[in-house]
């Protein structure tokens, strides 16, 4: 009986370490490598959907939310504390939906508002959106939402107010730098 | 009518054939459930069950607060999918029926223990790959990397726990692919609940149900047949064969187990895997291609591997009835050995004395399987089972059909497969339009 009891001892041992390794090792395996990858300065980013954008100088792409697709794709740039957000997905609805779906997304998150109006904005390419601005706790924020082509794009940038200030310019050129299209 | 079934009858040039026996070791009948409360591994359990429950009941009374009757509908549709599969995966264990409470463990094992763990290790491979390989590379593969290798150990180790905590009850290999289908069944209805409400989520729509009904048709159906279900059934399998013939070489029943975890690993990886995703180039009809072509070999494999082992069980039990023609002739006993031919046995009977000469051989049969299977383990109810089946016997005889075998054709030309089939097949391509109506793709 004592010979049994040790060896069930010893398998739920085994069991639980398991299972540990699952919970456990491999998102701590996970923390141990670093997320963040620079991307080279000039070069064009694919996003997905055949949507691609110039990212800030210095910016870092993290690979964790980060997901390139043929017919959607994410990316996250991260600029110091700043993260740049960008998603291109298939849209069949006008550009005041995808706006709509926008700001419902923002505000879905517990502490974050919308804040002042929307005015409309153009990519470099001449593609209408529609841009405006968030808070969240500690944060300032800005969104931008364009379609063309059955193609909307939801832009999110997010950072403490001096940072934020500082890289202002940069992450709004790399919003003028969104092309759709596949090339 | 009854002179075309008689033509079929089994004459002398063709004998009855019972199934040969396998490996069965039966329950005792000194086991008791209350013993395993002194076992390690229960009291593991209980713990893993708790937390698990705590973190998937944390989950989803998030997505019901925001989702509330989309949560009702998904919990409520794919509960009802469940009942379903328990029926099947019980009528498989005909013999010796799993104890219903080990089949509930098994159940909470992977709907609780095996979904909080496949959350934040999926995550974590998932996320590994976009960082040791590249972004694009864990966009297309990580699902088919990291859901086998995670999900698949803790779904397993789940009919591993189950050996630990009531080896007795794992008699055969059919009860360790009942105990795996069991976990399997849990891990897919949580998992598609969650997969439901994201669904909601994504659409925007508020508290819609039609991403539920959309994610039940595409999930439930064209992906369910062959998804965690029938995985751990394989992988369950090979841990039961592991347990049970312990007289073999260690490196045969480690083998064995290994290499059903590794067949249900490939299964999950290749259903997972972004291959002929785009169905060949051919829209619609091309995905419904890809998804038959990816699942059936895994249906195909576990379902001959689940007949044989069924009919080695079957083999066992029904040796112990042999030489009483009054409780068993031997084609009756060649009739119990599958599902169909116990199926065919009772049409055959129902077409010849009407309803009640197939009640009567159902409840002869299952006299039959409990007596075969008392027998087996020693126990005191012989004597009881032995009366009811030669009560049954008496029904039968005086509605003049005392022998409740199967009719030839139901071992030899069986069309139900291509039946089957085609109202598969027809199926299939309903609830692709279904769900195309539904604004799935």
């Amino acid at each position: 009986m004592r010979s049994r009891l040790l060896r069930n001892m010893l398998w739920s041992v085994a069991v639980l370490a398991v299972l540990a390794g699952l919970s456990f090792g491999l998102p701590a395996l996970d923390g141990a490598v670093a997320s963040a990858r620079p991307v080279p300065a000039g070069v064009r980013y694919d996003i997905g959907d055949g949507v691609s954008l110039l990212p800030p100088a210095g910016a870092q792409v993290d690979v964790t939310h980060t997901s390139p697709g043929q017919d959607q794709g994410t990316a996250l740039f991260l600029l110091g504390s700043v993260r740049y957000a960008i998603r291109a997905l298939p849209f069949d609805g006008a550009l005041d939906d995808v706006t709509a779906q926008l700001r419902q997304n923002i505000t879905a998150t517990r502490g974050y508002q919308v804040t002042g109006v929307e005015v409309p904005v153009r990519t470099g390419a001449g593609v209408l959106g529609r841009q405006g601005g968030y808070t969240s706790p500690g944060r300032q924020g800005r969104y931008y939402a364009f379609l063309a082509a059955g193609t909307a794009v939801e832009v999110t940038f997010a950072g403490g107010d001096l940072e934020l200030h500082d890289s202002l310019q940069a992450l709004e050129a790399s919003v003028r730098s969104i092309a759709f299209g596949r090339s | 009518m009854s002179a075309h079934i008689e033509d079929h009858a089994p004459g002398s040039d063709s004998p009855p054939v019972v199934p040969e026996p396998g490996l069965v070791i039966p329950t005792p009948p000194r086991a008791r459930a209350r013993r395993s409360l002194r076992l390690p591994a229960f009291w593991l359990l209980i713990v893993l069950l708790v937390v698990g429950a705590w973190q998937i009941g944390g989950l989803l009374r998030q997505e019901a607060a925001g989702y509330p009757a989309a949560t009702a509908l998904a919990v409520g549709l794919f509960g009802l999918y469940a009942v379903l599969f328990v029926v099947f995966v019980r009528g498989l264990d005909y013999f010796e029926r799993e104890p219903p409470l080990l089949l509930l463990t098994a159940l909470g094992w992977g709907a609780l223990t095996a979904t909080s763990v496949a959350v934040r290790g999926d995550t974590a491979v998932h996320d590994l790959l976009a960082k040791l390989v590249s972004p694009a590379f864990a966009a297309s593969w990580g699902p088919a990397v990291a859901g086998p290798t995670v999900e698949e150990l803790a779904k397993t180790l789940g009919v591993v726990v189950i050996v630990l905590i009531a080896r007795a009850q794992v008699n055969s290999v059919v009860d360790g692919f009942v105990y795996g289908a069991f976990v399997g069944l849990g891990f897919q209805v949580v998992e598609d609940i969650v997969y439901a409400l994201n669904a909601v989520a994504l659409a925007g729509d508020g508290d819609s149900l039609r991403p539920v009904v959309g994610t039940f048709l595409l999930r439930g159906f064209l992906g369910g047949l062959w998804s965690h279900t029938l995985f751990s059934a394989l992988a369950g399998s090979g841990i039961a064969y592991a347990a049970l013939h312990q007289d073999r070489p260690a490196w045969r029943r480690w083998g064995a187990a290994l290499g059903a975890l590794a067949g249900a690993w490939l299964f999950h990886f290749g259903w997972n895997s972004p291959l002929l995703a785009d169905g060949f180039g051919y829209g619609g009809p091309g995905v419904l291609a890809a998804l038959l072509l990816k699942g059936i070999p895994a249906l195909l494999l576990v379902a001959l591997l689940i007949r044989q082992a069924g009919r080695r069980e079957a083999g066992y039990y029904l040796e112990k009835l042999v030489g009483d023609e009054r409780v068993a002739t031997v084609r009756e006993l060649a009739a119990l050995g599958s599902a169909r031919t116990r199926a065919a046995a009772r049409r055959y009977a129902g077409a010849r004395c009407g309803p009640a000469g197939r009640r009567a051989v159902r409840r002869l049969q299952r006299a039959q399987a409990l007596l075969a299977l008392e027998v087996s383990r020693g126990g005191r109810r012989a004597a009881r089972y032995r009366a009811a089946a030669l009560a049954q016997r008496e029904l039968l005889e005086a509605r003049g059909h005392p022998d409740a075998y199967a009719p030839d054709g139901a071992s030899t030309t069986d069309w139900s497969w291509l039946i089957g089939c085609l109202c598969a097949a027809v199926l299939a391509v309903g609830l692709a339009l279904a769900i195309r109506a539904l604004g799935g793709s």
